[in-house]
């Protein structure tokens, strides 16, 4: 058992699952329980005049109908919880339903609770609302211009924040030899888990205990919210995230249905349940990214990198969603110098009130901003100084001796060996042969391009004293109590809330090599507030390096307490006895043993422990990491983009990945595919689209292309190992590097194939008619 | 979203811009028509289904008929509301005599919102033409009789 920790155990999570045992919000089914459906906002912009619920009341099955007047005094607005500091924020409270005006397309403004859901919705259609229709605006650069139409009528410019990092003199770009300069476009895009959001609420009346279940990425977080807009103290507030079938950071938000539902269970003194359809969750769930940033990479002609400047004009949607503020700003500008040495760096942040849906994290939140504006920047400095982007790239990562390595944004990079992971990914694509193939191909009319994206991700999240310091409402330290039975087996609570991951599978690892018992032996608990007295959740790939670590240390406990009980029973001072395999033995004694089991019974039955030893067998651990962990590596993508119709086609991919210590192979090659794919999603399909008034255009699978398993390679993965010294796993994250990494990866092949046309950038997703226009205005051109 | 579509009348010219803003006539030529009625001169209330792809629903509104420049030009300004969403719609109505009767140019710009925007809105260009080709074929089916009654 043990060495189980970085050996590829299938999931244990998989048969439950599988077999349609799995446990989803949905699936919650309660006595007396009603159902409610949400109306929401026909416009991006207006006022509402009036509303007629009488109708929908009438119906028969349903049993409520609430507005936003309904619930003043009741459910109190939703606050953000990022409050960037230094950037004049402008926070925007939610109603729980909309008020006098909304605000985006898709907007809540009133609640139907019935005996069923199909009764709820049919009931929507009777509920009249007058709307005076308003100006919208929907893009971040045009609600900026004087004039714009005001999303929140005491915001001028609609400008948010706006937040300022770094300093370079303006003659660090005036006095260098060279300097390019780009505006990029990271698009809108829409993150769809396979689960929608739901919830389920239940209140006692007599106790005043609410139960909420719901698809939350992060309980604790949403049970302390939801406390104070509810009025019903954490004490009497139970979340539960049961199994939640993905997130991707859509599901950290606080939002306000969930909250609404809470309070219909409260006054209806029934079950209430609420599953969000697929075509409301295009709108009514946090969008992501929408960034215009506007990038300058100083450097000299040798191809050495000397400053940067960066400004991003963030789109945030109609309201500050709850850690909407933080992704452009700290999450991104920090980045900003990605994995390369560059003495000068600047940052400044706009971000913007818009009428669309609010923004907030998704899977990478502000790292696959950063990294593709310095992924492309780095490729069109190479093409400027006529060198290889291979070569720039070399003679810029940060190299291996450096480590740890404070950037310019005054981040400590944890540890990392850049060019291992470049090298190795260069093998696995054999790159002069592959430059070579290029160019005959080219010769024949063919267009072959090659795109890098050396990569490094913040991850981990963190230290709480820096939370603190960047404005983060809560903590991001992270809870485990691990749990000895009589009979050996083990139970885990994790703060940590995962949703899809497999996590119930590596923390089993972690603890089967500490306490030497078979994974089969040991359980997972989480998602739930009641059983885990507090924690933080799972995003920003903190589970297994924050949340892994605090298990570690948690069962370390176990064994240190476990050999006192031992050397009690064989008789010898505690240093003499050894631990190992699952058996304590006594030093240069073979035979004299005891199993881990019979110590768990012995601890647990307390017949006979020494003196100043308690009963039991359990240790928690409250672990807060030192810093934040930097995952690195390189991939490499391989296009062939066809000339005649502008389409793309992914010849190859590699990921060569160092995420530190890989506590389980099968599920970090996962979270790669996964996280690629996603991706690769973003650069060439994937985009929300808005019409001027503020219409989602792309609001079903019809309109918005979500990435199906035929559109792929195979994507070939690789691993190096460096470890992080921040916690005692060495272990880095690992669920954002492949959308961090695989967008400029495939813009920066796309624009290599396309270099005998001259086409230098094209924004996101690079759709075949893009493409092909490119090229045809190329050839109009000459 | 802007809409053009051109239908040419067998009929005299007269019978057409009588025809066309006519109540009874329009009463049977608008599709899925379930009540049309006159609130005042040149203003109706009217309700219809609509279906755009898989968006149904019924819509209650307003027709206005303005900026009347007998024989050869109107303007149409329809406000309707329904639980796909609401339509917010201005068209220029041109008619031309031609050697076999009138041709008939209807220019029309289409506002829309709810699921009628973010799901109807790829498939509502195709479903407005067949709506309002079947429109004017009724419409003149309805004014050849009017007009041979006359």
């Amino acid at each position: 058992m043990a060495n189980m920790i970085g050996t590829p155990v299938k999931r244990k999570e998989d048969p439950r699952l599988l077999t349609g045992n799995g446990m989803f919000t949905d699936d919650m089914k309660l006595p007396g329980m009603l159902h409610a459906a949400f109306l929401r906002s026909p416009f991006a912009h207006a006022k509402i005049v009036r509303i007629d619920t009488e109708t929908a009341k009438q119906y028969p099955g349903v049993i409520a109908v609430f507005t936003g007047a309904d619930l003043i005094g009741k459910v109190k607005p939703v606050p953000t919880m990022w409050y960037v500091p230094g950037a004049d924020l402008k926070a925007k409270d939610r109603s729980p339903l909309a008020l006098e005006k909304v605000l985006y397309a898709g907007e809540a403004v009133a609640v139907v609770v019935a005996e069923d859901r199909y009764i709820a919705r049919d009931a929507l259609e009777l509920i009249s609302v007058d709307y005076e229709e308003l100006p919208a605006v929907t893009h971040q650069e045009k609600a900026l211009q004087e004039g714009a139409p005001l999303v929140h009528d005491d915001v001028p410019q609609n400008l948010a924040l706006l937040w300022k990092a770094g300093e370079v003199p303006d003659e660090a770009f005036e006095q260098a030899e060279v300097v390019v300069r780009q505006r990029l476009y990271n698009q809108r895009v829409i993150p769809n888990p396979m689960e929608t959001r739901a919830a389920v609420a239940q209140f006692n009346p007599g106790s005043g205990e609410m139960t909420i279940w719901c698809t939350s990425q992060n309980p604790h977080i949403h049970r302390m919210i939801y406390s104070g807009v509810l009025g019903i103290p954490e004490s009497k507030l139970r979340i539960v995230a049961p199994d939640v079938g993905g997130g991707f950071g859509a599901k950290i938000a606080t939002y306000t249905e969930e909250a609404v539902v809470g309070h219909a269970a409260r006054e209806l003194r029934r079950p209430v349940k609420w599953v969000e359809e697929r075509r409301e969750h295009f709108m009514a769930t946090t969008h992501a990214r929408d960034e215009v940033i506007e990038v300058e990479l100083a450097g000299k002609k040798d191809g050495t990198f000397t400053a940067l400047r960066v400004k991003n004009t963030a789109n945030l949607g109609a309201y500050l969603s709850t850690f909407g503020g933080g992704c452009p700003t700290i999450d991104f500008g920090l980045m900003i110098t990605g994995a390369y040495h560059i003495p000068q760096a600047a940052v400044v942040t706009y971000g913007v009130y818009t009428n669309t849906t609010p923004t907030d994290a998704y899977r990478g939140a502000g790292k696959p901003e950063a990294t593709f504006q310095i992924e492309r920047i780095v490729d069109l400095f190479a093409r400027k100084v006529g060198m290889d982007p291979l070569e720039v790239r070399r003679k810029n990562l940060i190299p291996k001796e450096s480590f740890p390595y404070t950037t310019a944004m005054g981040l400590l990079y944890d540890s990392g060996n850049y060019e291992l992971t470049l090298e190795k990914a260069l093998e696995a694509v054999d790159y002069e042969a592959l430059r070579k193939e290029q160019e005959e191909l080219r010769a024949q009319g063919k267009l072959i391009g090659i795109g890098f994206s050396t990569y490094v991700e913040l991850c981990g999240f963190g230290p709480s004293k820096v939370a603190g310091a960047i404005g983060f409402q809560g903590g991001v330290w992270e809870n485990s109590t691990v749990r000895v039975h009589p009979t050996g087996k083990v139970t885990v609570y994790t703060g940590t809330s995962p949703h899809g991951q497999g996590t119930a599978t590596s923390f089993a690892q972690i603890v089967s090599d500490k306490l030497g018992v078979p994974i089969e032996d040991i359980e997972l608990v989480h998602g739930d507030t009641q059983s885990i007295s507090m924690g933080w959740g799972t995003y920003g790939s903190r589970t297994t390096a924050v949340g892994g670590a605090a298990v570690a240390i948690a069962a370390d406990r176990v064994v240190a307490k476990a050999k006192r009980i031992a050397a009690h029973e064989l008789e010898v001072a505690t240093e003499d006895i050894d631990f190992a395999g699952g058996v304590f033995s006594v030093k240069g004694v073979p035979g004299r043993e005891k199993t881990f089991q019979e110590i768990a019974r012995s601890a647990n039955f307390a017949w006979n422990l020494p003196d100043d030893v308690e009963p039991s067998l359990e240790a928690q651990s409250f672990f807060d990491p030192s810093n934040f962990v930097y995952p690195f590596g390189a991939h490499i993508c391989v296009v062939e983009v066809d000339k005649d119709t502008g389409e793309v086609a992914l010849r190859k991919y590699v990921a060569v990945d160092d995420v530190g210590k890989v506590i389980n192979p099968l599920l970090a090659e996962g979270q790669v595919h996964g996280g690629v794919v996603q991706g690769i999603g973003q650069a060439l399909w994937e985009g929300a689209v808005y019409s001027e008034n503020g219409q989602l255009l792309s609001g079903t699978f019809m309109d918005y292309t979500m990435p199906k398993a035929r559109f792929f390679p195979r994507v070939e993965w690789h691993f190096t190992e460096t470890p992080s010294p921040v916690n005692p796993l060495g272990a880095k994250g690992i669920g954002e590097t492949g959308t961090t990494a695989a967008p400029p990866a495939v813009v920066n092949a796309v624009m290599d194939a396309l270099q005998p046309f001259g086409v230098d950038d094209l924004d996101m997703p690079l759709t075949p008619e893009k493409v092909w226009k490119a090229m045809q205005n190329r050839r109009e051109g000459i | 979203m802007k809409i053009a579509y051109t239908h040419h009348f067998g009929l005299p010219l007269d019978a057409v811009w009588k025809g066309i803003q006519d109540e009874e006539v329009l009463k049977k030529a608008i599709p899925g028509c379930q009540a049309f009625s006159q609130v005042e001169e040149n203003v109706y209330h009217a309700e219809m289904g609509i279906s755009v792809g898989p968006v149904k629903g019924m819509f209650t509104g307003q027709v206005r008929q303005a900026d009347q420049e007998e024989p050869f030009f109107y303007r149409l300004f329809v406000k309707g509301k329904g639980a796909p969403g609401e339509i917010d719609a201005v068209a220029e109505m041109k008619l031309e005599e031609e050697d076999t009767g009138v041709k008939l140019t209807c220019t029309a710009e289409v506002q829309v919102t709810g699921v009628l925007a973010s799901v109807g809105q790829r498939v509502m260009g195709g479903v407005a033409k067949l709506v309002i080709g079947q429109f004017f074929k009724t419409a003149e089916k309805e004014m050849g009789q009017m007009f041979s009654h006359s």
